[in-house]
């Protein structure tokens, strides 16, 4: 019988275990979605592998990519962190997280993780949103509308091109990131599954799961 | 392991013989994000202009459509990068700090061949795997200064140059209208030319035109000088109404504060004596 | 003239020779004779050509549409049933969400797609015009064997040149109920029970888990239908819509046609009112 999963062998790193990540901002809120599939190759093992993790009331991580690898760094981000909230007693900010995470995957730049991450949430005083999205060497991009990342960030940039718009409502950001995230990966074999959105706002963070296509 | 992570310095190279082992396997190591680039830098009669496009390519997709290739190293220097994106990021602040603090230590303004020295002496050591290749420019009290520098450490001191994919464009405006002692205005022009070459010619450059002029008196970014790409006004309108989206579950977790305390800090100067 | 001297092309030697070459239309092989496929000139088994299929910096390049599928067949004792997704994929990226997988033949037979989309259904399309010019010359209907050695010989001509296709001609004819498996590499086999394609492992183990002889028809179609649907679920490369059809011994009908989103939350539903 002729083997086709042959064809499919040749590939990415990244795209290994699958999944995707995008985070928008809106007017006064910022939204961070992923896909819950996790993967190895064609064959989908689970598919409540939330690849967004809190790191502070208002701050969110998304770690698409190599899934070994979003777990290490996640648990040595956390450690970082919290190293850094006990020593200077105060939250960490979007920003420094950011350069946090770009020291982390900088430092390992000729033997990289292979996770893209995404970083959404709001300054911790000011409140003023903040997205933002590295490489995998640690390379940040911090774009005024939306960032993506990992298997269908093609897609993705597609979709969220043409529905992103300037200060959105909760509401209004919530169906935009979702809309765009579910559509972008319904035309991706490696991710989908589900998803989970996070609306976070000044004063409540909003969780929902999304209804999706299970194939 | 972990407790000790922070003692480590420099490059870690744990995960090397692992994403080896994949390359050999046939998985080929992900692609990191480029800078394309057109670069550049003239010197013109009272000072320096650099000039760089705003485009980060991952592949064949643009990953960025406004990143600042310009970047601080001193009040009176900054540096043009292109070649691996994080590579630039990193060297560049690595080298403001560095540059700071030989500024404290010599307690005076640190001139543009130390700069130069210093990227050269650092790339050189790396072999030319920090894929940096820099415009350096700057304005001290020799004068003004640009300087090229390559990823492996050999650098020029040239009147005009430019680097990145898009280098020949630019270089063929300013072979054609540089001349010595140009004024603001025209230097200004000729270096906006010049990354509008690089913009329209090279596919690896585009978006907008970032200029940074420098002067005796201090630096001034023009981010963005020139818009030379302008996006087209979208016709339709794509509005998903509220419900469009199936929710299998929600919650909302509301962010309470218990207590405040506003602790009033007077802006305090850094000790630099 | 020179360019001709440059590509070392030999002058015609007569007046006649170079008329009878310039009313041969190249590229018409196909045409007259749909089994002809314009062949290589390399000389076959020393190379696979397959192998060419590489661009200059050493990737694969994708000419295959439709690699990942899943597609089965089962005989029972009410017929056969045939069951496919929908989904067609090159590399990660889904092209098509609605494909038809099961190519209709004709009243009394019906082929599954698996492999190269195009090697299939132009094969299958060069089967259902053999099958019809059997049943004129012969004034009755091909057997399901026939027809599927047909496929299975034409298809030999071409081993070693890359074609792609794991195919299942199912069918009635005077013996009953009949189904074979039909690939690239020459085989074919007849068979009680057949699933082809990157999530075949899922659909065969659903279906020999539910299997039997003498399941009633709507048994077997939901059988054929859960196999698929639960494939697709596990499987990136299957998905879609899951097509059931049914042959009895008056030609195939077509049970459903369902999306794989809707049977999954139908199936959910069913599942937590159960327990």
């Amino acid at each position: 019988m002729p083997d086709f999963s042959e064809i499919f062998s040749l590939q990415s790193i990244l795209n290994y275990n699958g999944g995707c990540v995008v985070a928008m901002r809106g007017k006064n809120c910022v939204a961070i979605a992923c896909d819950l599939r996790f993967g190895v190759q064609a064959q989908t093992i689970s598919t409540d592998f939330e690849r967004v993790f809190e790191v502070g009331p208002h701050l969110y991580i998304g770690l698409p990519g190599l899934a070994t690898d979003t777990q290490t760094v996640f648990q040595r981000l956390q450690f970082r962190i919290k190293m850094y909230e006990m020593r200077e007693g105060r939250r960490v900010k979007p920003r420094t997280l950011m350069a946090m995470v770009q020291n982390l995957l900088y430092e390992r730049r000729f033997g990289p993780y292979f996770v893209e991450p995404v970083i959404a949430g709001l300054h911790p005083t000011t409140k003023e949103p903040y997205i933002c999205a590295l490489d995998l060497i640690g390379c940040e991009c911090e774009p005024e509308d939306f960032v993506v990342s990992g298997t269908c960030s093609e897609s993705l940039y597609g979709m969220c091109e043409t529905t992103w718009r300037e200060d959105m409502e909760p509401d209004d950001l919530f169906e935009c990131i979702s809309q765009s995230l579910v559509n972008a990966f319904d035309r991706d074999a490696l991710s989908g599954w589900g998803a989970v959105v996070h609306v976070i706002e000044q004063d409540k963070v909003t969780t929902r799961y999304l209804k999706c296509r299970q194939d | 392991m972990d407790s000790l992570e922070d003692i480590h310095t420099g490059f870690q190279f744990s995960n090397f013989a692992r994403n080896e082992t994949l390359v050999a396997k046939g998985f080929p190591m992900p692609k990191s994000r480029k800078t394309g680039t057109t670069i550049a830098g003239v010197v013109f009669k009272d000072g320096v202009v650099l000039g760089a496009d705003t485009r980060a390519t991952e592949g064949d997709i643009i990953a960025d459509k406004n990143c600042s290739k310009i970047h601080y190293l001193q009040p009176n220097m900054y540096c043009c990068g292109a070649g691996t994106a994080a590579d630039l990021v990193m060297t560049t602040q690595l080298m403001a700090s560095q540059l700071e603090l030989h500024r404290l230590n010599t307690g005076r303004q640190v001139p543009v061949v130390a700069a130069n020295r210093m990227l050269k002496q650092m790339l050189f050591r790396y072999q030319g795997y920090i894929g940096a290749a820099l415009v350096l420019g700057g304005v001290d009290k020799h004068g003004s200064h640009i300087y090229s520098i390559h990823p492996h450490g050999s650098t020029d001191r040239l009147p005009y140059t430019t680097m990145g994919s898009g280098s020949l464009a630019a270089m063929s405006v300013f072979e054609v209208h540089w001349k010595p002692d140009l004024e603001l205005e025209e230097a200004k022009q000729l270096v906006r030319d010049a990354i509008a070459g690089g913009i329209f010619n090279d596919l690896g450059s585009g978006s907008n035109v970032d200029l940074c002029i420098i002067t005796k008196d201090g630096a001034t970014m023009l981010r963005p000088y020139d818009v030379a790409n302008v996006k087209g006004q979208r016709q339709g309108k794509y509005i998903y109404k509220t419900g469009t989206t199936d929710i299998l579950s929600t919650s909302v977790r509301p962010i309470q504060i218990v207590s405040e305390t506003v602790r009033k800090v007077g802006e305090e100067e850094m000790e630099t004596a | 003239m020179a360019l001709e001297a440059l590509h070392g092309i030999t002058r015609y030697h007569s007046k006649n020779e170079m008329l009878r070459d310039e009313m041969m239309i190249p590229d018409m092989e196909n045409l007259s004779n749909q089994c002809q496929l314009a062949i290589p000139s390399i000389p076959k088994g020393e190379v696979n050509v397959g192998e060419y299929l590489v661009d200059e910096t050493g990737r694969k390049i994708k000419l295959n549409y439709a690699h990942g599928t899943t597609t089965l067949g089962f005989k029972f004792d009410g017929g056969v049933i045939m069951a496919v997704d929908s989904r067609a994929t090159s590399g990660q990226y889904i092209g098509s969400g609605n494909v038809k997988k099961i190519i209709e033949i004709n009243p009394y037979l019906l082929g599954t797609m698996a492999g190269g989309a195009a090697d299939c259904t132009y094969w299958e399309r060069v089967l259902a015009k053999q099958c019809r010019i059997y049943e004129l010359r012969n004034r009755e209907r091909i057997s399901v064997a026939a027809a599927s050695k047909l496929l299975a010989n034409m298809v030999y001509q071409y081993k070693g040149y890359g074609l792609s296709m794991g195919v299942m001609i199912a069918g009635w004819d005077k013996k009953g109920p009949g189904l074979y498996y039909v690939d690239n590499d020459g085989n074919r086999m007849p068979g009680n029970a057949f699933s082809v394609g990157s999530g075949s492992i899922y659909a065969y183990g659903v279906l020999d888990s539910g299997y039997s002889k003498d399941l009633s028809d709507a048994e077997a179609q939901e059988l054929g239908r859960r196999a698929i649907y639960h494939a697709t679920h596990r499987d990136a490369y299957s998905g879609g819509i899951v097509r059931v059809y049914h042959i009895k011994e008056d030609g195939w009908i077509k049970i459903s046609e369902e999306d794989c989103k809707d049977l999954h939350y139908k199936y959910a539903d069913e599942k937590s009112a159960f327990s």
